[in-house]
């Protein structure tokens, strides 16, 4: 009776019966398997949780913050209207979805081009890793500069439109998110993730006009800061080329 | 016929904050057992918190709302962990060789009071895991194998291994102490 099987007899998981009924017998027949066991069993209690770490303060308002908005984001939903068509929300929506065709179709598109390749033109099998992680850049930098120009630009006047924007630039950002994951780029996603919170507050139709001022100001702010980020790391890259 | 698949009784607002209040703690230090990174765990409980608050219809009132966000938070937690090291969970043929024994990491285990939590860092992604899961969570060997993608088989090895290494550091942890 090795101890392998006496941890799973302890957790009562992954002993058939049989094995059960043989490790039972085995304790009570041999004392020193039984001592054995006393002794991991001491061990293995001895392993208690250890002990809780804190949450930030920052943090824990951070994730009330984002029940309130999500709460919000849903009432926002089942007060607007039934779908009526209305030229200016047209006009905002078929822009973003411009803008997401091209950004995701020159990010996704390149960045796919391994799996593609014994359907794809010698374009595709032309591409070298790096191509691939330009494309991606580039996408995310038409992206960013596409959000930045939406939201500098975004109609304050209605709660619901602007909340209606605003999801589809979430949206948009998720779209960008899973693809930053999937090219690797970790540090990208996570400025994305941070974006949502932010602009969810903003969709909020009870935030003050200087509230929603300073917020598109802050994503201002950060849009520039990874902007050129992006722009620095890719002249870097094609210094080292 | 929403109304038919929406429970009446699904968790409010209030519910959620008075459960971020009580026990996001518990959440926060689930998930840094499991991914050891704070930022991380953070950005696990945050992805619960909106997945929990967006399927609160089909949570089963008869259950307890933090222990499902806990389950859930739990899972993000190892799908975060899956996205930043792809390998994370490939099951090891052999014990792989500790190399935390510098006298540094002697000291600082001793700081962090000769605990469980000092222990588990000499362990590998994967042993980790499944020892947290078997151990701390009470998940069962065939949820914690259908969670990170592997078998039964490769759950109990990751487990014995961790228990025989854990044993070992924690008795001689034990042993310095007295």
């Amino acid at each position: 009776m090795n101890d392998d099987t006496l941890v799973l007899y302890y957790y009562n998981d992954g002993l058939s019966d049989r094995e059960r009924r043989q490790v039972e017998a085995a304790l009570n027949s041999d004392p020193a398997v039984a001592a054995r066991y006393e002794a991991l069993c001491r061990q293995l209690n001895d392993m208690a949780d250890p002990a809780l770490h804190a949450v930030p303060a920052h943090t824990l308002q951070r994730w009330h913050d984002s029940i309130d908005r999500a709460a919000q984001m849903e009432r926002n939903r089942q007060q607007q209207p039934t779908p009526s068509f209305s030229l200016p929300s047209f006009v905002w929506g078929a822009a973003i979805t411009a803008a997401l065709a091209i950004g995701i179709a020159i990010g996704v598109f390149f960045t796919s081009a391994d799996t593609n390749a014994p359907i794809a033109d010698f374009r595709v099998a032309d591409l070298q890793p790096q191509d691939n992680a330009t494309a991606f850049t580039r996408g995310v930098k038409m992206y960013l500069r596409d959000t930045q120009q939406e939201l500098s630009s975004m109609p304050v006047d209605t709660a619901a439109d602007r909340a209606m924007l605003i999801l589809q630039i979430v949206e948009q950002n998720r779209l960008f998110e899973r693809a930053a994951e999937q090219n690797d780029s970790q540090s990208l996603a996570r400025v994305l993730r941070a974006f949502e919170p932010i602009l969810l507050r903003l969709a909020a139709d009870d935030i003050a006009p200087e509230d929603a001022e300073a917020l598109r100001a802050q994503l201002a702010f950060e849009l520039n800061v990874m902007l050129t980020k992006l722009s620095r790391d890719a002249s870097k890259d094609s210094q080292s080329t | 016929m929403v109304a038919i698949l929406q429970s009446p009784s699904a968790p409010t607002q209030a519910d959620f904050h008075a459960a971020i209040s009580d026990r996001s703690d518990r959440w926060f230090s689930a998930c840094l057992k499991i991914t050891r990174n704070r930022d991380m765990a953070e950005d696990a409980v945050q992805d619960a918190l909106l997945s929990a608050w967006n399927k609160r219809h089909q949570f089963d009132s008869s259950a307890r709302l933090d222990t499902w966000i806990h389950r859930i938070a739990i899972n993000a937690a190892l799908q975060i962990l899956r996205k930043s090291r792809p390998n994370a969970f490939e099951p090891l043929e052999t014990d792989i060789p500790d190399h935390n024994d510098t006298p540094e990491h002697t000291r600082a285990n001793q700081e962090l009071g000769k605990n469980l939590a000092a222990a588990l860092t000499h362990l590998s992604e994967i042993e980790r895991v499944c020892f947290v899961l078997k151990h701390l969570e009470q998940w069962r060997l065939k949820e914690i194998a259908d969670e990170i993608d592997t078998n039964v088989g490769a759950v109990k090895q990751a487990i014995f291994r961790a228990v025989r290494k854990l044993r070992v550091r924690m008795a001689g942890l034990q042993g310095e102490a007295l």
